[in-house]
């Protein structure tokens, strides 16, 4: 459902708040004056950095693998996605919420994980080979190349795809489906006449979004992609920058890059939003005819395992070295500064995140007048417009532009481009509640005079608190699997735990990288579940 | 005679048991009333399928209706809201009340002679979405007269109409009711629907069915 524009009548619910509009202001003219910044810093450049004389930059093929590889991902990713909804909106059985919630937690999975976790299952030394070779048989490595990206990214992007259409489904009205239940429609002339209705609305911006990510994606091209042949732009202005020395190539790119993520987003902007949907599921009571529940296990059963296995590969290859191996690799100092960075970069990011998404939501709630509105929501959208890799080259060039030292510069960059970098998501979390609650609750905030804070103490705070704790969680998770900002900042001295996994992949020691990544899995997915229940469990006291 | 004996459901949540006994006639209004709350749906429900009986029996003439799923019970709706699928024009949501396969020329004077009755014989191709409270309410009775089931359930369908579409819906719903002979269960909380329609009442009172 749309959510209403606000009406005149919305002036007079609203309670004045003009602290609250000169925070959201503030941070906007911030956000918008880095943006304009790091575009300028990137103009600057394609003007002034000399051309490399050989460069091997071929823009009209990367723009082509990138639309192809993000085309075909999207395509693939929605009828999966589907398909997976339909499945776990129909069946109900024990653990159901888990596996919902397993779904669920692919927004959060790093990219650079899954694509290890699928070279563990079928790359040239990976499960299935091993099974295989005692027959005298072998796979190959099918996960090199164009195939095993597009099978890493509809994992990631079906099940996400999956999550927000089972809201959907979750959200059809009771009254309609005990009609069509009265009425006998078959599993057909129930999707097309019941669920396809709910869902056809959501299909264009979740295609828009699922391109632009697939579009943007960093790790799972770097690690899958297998030459040039298939690599994308952001990749390609990674290795101009660290490989080949190529600034002006890559500030080509950069441009390219955020022109055709620009127009994805004003195409976006004009569709349907998508809200996260990470709440808990309930099941129907309606199963549909035992044919149809056979397809739907079955498809279940296949996703279960597609997303499923890569990610117990990691954990167990992560685990098989055993304590003693662990603790060789933990025990490293190299290891012990990646963790602490991680976390503390992960944490930081997150507290500045869900402050500039509160910021800004909070204002947005208290205005009816549109242009306020939009002016307010804008600069955090616009860095949709500017992927990791291309926000990190930006701060690159403007930190070396003002003469500070980069490794100075390094942990604030990485810090304030992983909170931007989230804050589409967190707004898209605390914006729709924040706005139910200032036109729900704003006569009786009104009538009985409560200040700023009491409204945010007293009602705000306690409502929002598992939200709260999804967008933090979100930004923490975002920053801990980031490997686009940290691959052009990051030194030896200065790492994070995805870029010491990428570094031990590309020395050999796999063993390394498999016990990092395997904790990195469990971090994620412990912030992924616990924090949104500490924030739940601080705003009930509150309450 | 739609008959409830004893007929008894342990709510899981509130922990609460309803009992009802209940006797229907054709071509009459039951009226069943109560305040929020107090299991009126929860009694429609159970009637219509979507919720199993802890015991007792329900039987409409011989037929026992207890182990039929909604979709076998001889059984029709109509809801406030949500009646009618709001994408779909008004012939093809009367259409899901004709059995599969019906040919494509008896469906349509079906549909036509439905709507007739109903007293729209002009909207037929419209969107659901685009008709009047009233009108929905009516597209979903000349759904209800091509389907063909003896007992129809009403779980306040008048409440978002206003006074004179209201009066002129009710007459149609008592007039269909006695050509049709349906078994015809009223849920409602305005006196006046159930004044001018029904002919036995009952209220729900401390989870049972008291008539009167």
């Amino acid at each position: 459902m749309k959510p209403s524009l606000p009406s005149s009548e919305d002036r007079l619910i609203l309670p004045s708040r003009p602290l609250r509009l000169f925070g959201g202001a503030a941070t906007a003219l911030f956000i918008a004056g880095l943006v304009v910044m790091v575009l300028w810093s990137i103009l600057h450049a394609a003007a002034n950095e000399p051309q490399v004389a050989q460069s091997t930059i071929d823009i009209p093929h990367l723009l082509r693998m990138t639309s192809i590889q993000a085309g075909l991902t999207t395509i693939l990713s929605l009828v999966v996605g589907t398909a997976l909804a339909w499945c776990l909106n129909r069946l109900t059985f024990p653990g159901r919420g888990l596996v919902v919630g397993l779904f669920a937690a692919a927004i959060v999975t790093p990219g650079l994980i899954v694509a290890f976790g699928l070279l563990s299952v079928w790359g040239r030394n990976g499960w299935i080979n091993a099974a295989l070779s005692p027959l005298g048989l072998s796979i190959g490595n099918p996960m090199f190349g164009l195939p095993g990206i597009l099978f890493a990214h509809v994992i990631l992007d079906a099940a996400f795809a999956a999550r927000v259409l089972l809201a959907r489904l979750d959200g059809i009205p009771t009254a309609r489906l005990k009609t069509g239940q009265s009425l006998a429609l078959g599993p057909v002339q129930r999707f097309a006449i019941i669920d396809w209705p709910a869902i056809r609305g959501a299909l264009p911006g979740l295609a828009a979004i699922i391109f632009l990510i697939a579009f943007t994606s960093f790790p799972i091209v770097l690690l899958l992609g297998g030459g040039p042949a298939n690599q994308t732009l952001e990749v390609a202005i990674y290795s101009a920058v660290r490989l080949d020395f190529d600034l002006r190539g890559a500030v080509n790119l950069a441009l390219v890059q955020i022109g055709v993520c620009s127009a994805i987003i004003l195409l976006a902007s004009a569709l349907a939003p998508v809200p996260t949907s990470l709440g808990p599921s309930g099941g129907q009571s309606w199963a549909d005819r035992p044919a149809a529940r056979a397809l739907q296990w079955l498809i279940l059963l296949v996703c279960l395992l597609a997303f499923v296995l890569p990610l117990l590969s990691v954990l167990i290859d992560g685990l098989a070295p055993g304590l003693r191996g662990i603790l060789a690799v933990t025990g490293r100092d190299s290891f012990k500064a990646a963790i602490v960075t991680s976390l503390v970069i992960g944490l930081a990011s997150a507290t500045l995140c869900v402050l500039f998404a509160l910021l800004l939501a909070m204002a947005r709630a208290t205005t009816a007048r549109h242009l306020a509105r939009i002016g307010l929501g804008a600069p955090a959208y616009a860095y949709l417009a500017v992927p990791a890799v291309v926000l990190a080259l930006g701060f690159f060039l403007l930190v070396r532009n003002t003469g500070i030292r980069a490794d100075t510069a390094a942990p604030y960059v990485v810090v304030i481009a992983n909170a931007l970098l989230s804050l589409p998501f967190a707004i898209a979390t605390l914006g729709p509640p924040l706005e139910a609650i200032a036109r729900g609750q704003g006569r009786l905030v009104r009538a009985l005079g409560l200040t700023g804070w009491q409204q945010f103490a007293l009602v705000e705070f306690p409502l929002l608190g598992r939200d709260l704790g999804v967008a933090f969680a979100l930004a923490f998770c975002f920053s801990l699997g980031d490997l686009g900002v940290i691959s052009l900042f990051g030194t030896q001295d200065f790492a994070t735990l995805p870029l010491l996994m990428y570094r031990a992949l590309g020395t050999y020691r796999s063993n390394d990288a498999a016990v990092i990544a395997a904790l990195m899995l469990i971090l994620a997915l412990l912030a992924f579940i616990g924090l949104p229940r500490l924030f739940e469990k601080l705003a009930n006291a509150q309450a | 005679m739609l008959k409830l004996d004893a007929l008894t459901y342990a709510h899981p949540g509130s922990g609460l048991t309803y009992r009802f006994d209940l006797r229907a006639y054709p071509g009459q209004v039951t009226a069943i009333t109560g305040p929020s709350g107090s299991g009126k749906s929860t009694l429609l429900d159970l009637i219509a399928g979507f919720l199993r009986p802890t015991s007792g029996t329900m039987t409409l003439d011989s037929l026992d209706l207890v182990p039929l799923p909604p979709e076998k019970r001889p059984v029709s709706l109509l809801f406030q809201s949500e009646t009618l699928f709001e994408h779909l024009s008004a012939e093809r949501n009367i259409a899901l009340g004709l059995p599969p396969r019906t040919p494509r020329a008896e469906a349509a004077s079906r549909i036509a002679a439905a709507l007739s009755e109903v007293g729209l014989p002009e909207v037929g191709t419209q969107r659901a979405a685009t008709l009047s409270g009233g009108q929905k309410q009516r597209v979903a009775l000349a759904r209800t007269l091509l389907r063909g089931r003896p007992i129809l359930l009403l779980d306040e369908p008048f409440s978002a109409l206003d006074d004179e579409t209201r009066v002129a819906t009710r007459t149609l719903v008592r007039n269909l009711t006695q050509a049709h002979r349906w078994h015809t269960i009223l849920v409602s909380h305005h006196a006046d629907d159930v004044a001018s329609m029904a002919t036995v009442k009952y209220r729900i009172e401390a989870g049972e069915l008291v008539e009167g």
